[in-house]
């Protein structure tokens, strides 16, 4: 039998790889977007300490920007490092 | 991907003119009332059933110096919630080494110490572990903080008298047993 494919159509699915499934901070799913935001991905990424607590991107940084002196995890309160 | 773009475009238009919606700390302020596991001696009311962000805690203590007790707190959640901690301030006069008289609480996670990722659920845990554990070395209400480094046992009798309704030194306490 000889098969012909006239047409396909791909279907992917994606999710973020973290060792939780809500960011801390705004508790949302990190496959959800943070409040300020409306479509989840790339615009809505999420970032890693060198503690290796995670949280979206946009919740971290408001808070680090709300920190006058020391720039701790929201979690550990070690002082916050992004990880490269 | 050419749909899911134009898909994006189209949604950033309609936020722009919806207008009013919710807002990100009133999301999150729902998923914090709906995740609360409180303590038998607690109860949360709502003044405004619409309004999410005021609402008053009561703690009726039932052990430590405050047994048998009932204590009113008011929060107040900013917009900036969970950036900002709730403002959290106490009804009832009370004679406590931690609350002053004007009910402002001195909790740590209500200040220098509040983190995102804290929850109402912790703070109404914070403001109960007060009543078990009052802390003299850090005091709002300093005579009442002196009194229980010097003396326990006249301050469970000030605690007591204070509750029954009546005069500390020059301070009168309305009566707030339950």
């Amino acid at each position: 039998m000889k098969v012909k494919v006239k047409s396909w159509t791909a279907v992917a699915t994606w999710r973020w790889i973290a060792n939780d499934d809500n960011c801390g901070i705004c508790r949302t799913a990190f496959d959800g977007c943070c409040p300020d935001c409306k479509m989840p991905g790339d615009d809505c990424p999420l970032v890693w300490g060198q503690c290796s607590h995670v949280f979206h991107m946009h919740c971290i940084l408001k808070w680090l920007n709300s920190q006058q002196v020391h720039q701790l995890c929201p979690m550990c309160r070690q002082e916050w490092k992004f990880k490269e | 991907m050419i749909k899911l773009f134009s898909l994006k475009q189209q949604k950033e238009g309609e936020s722009r003119t919806s207008g009013k919606r919710t807002s990100a700390a009133q999301l999150r302020i729902q998923k914090d009332l709906s995740d609360l596991n409180l303590p038998k001696t607690c109860q949360i009311e709502f003044p405004d059933n619409d309004d999410l962000i005021n609402f008053k805690l009561s703690i009726s203590p039932d052990e430590g110096f405050y047994k048998n007790g009932k204590f009113m707190f008011c929060f107040k959640v900013s917009q900036n919630y969970p950036h900002e901690p709730p403002k959290v301030k106490c009804e009832t006069m009370v004679y406590h080494p931690n609350i002053d008289l004007e009910g402002n609480v001195c909790l740590n996670i209500l200040r220098e110490d509040w983190k995102p990722v804290l929850t109402i659920n912790a703070i109404i845990y914070g403001i109960q572990y007060l009543f078990l554990e009052p802390n003299a070395d850090d005091p709002l209400n300093k005579d009442a903080a002196e009194v229980l480094r010097q003396n326990r046992r006249l301050f469970e009798q000030n605690v007591q008298r204070s509750m029954r309704g009546g005069y500390i030194g020059s301070t009168y306490f309305d009566r707030c047993l339950r």
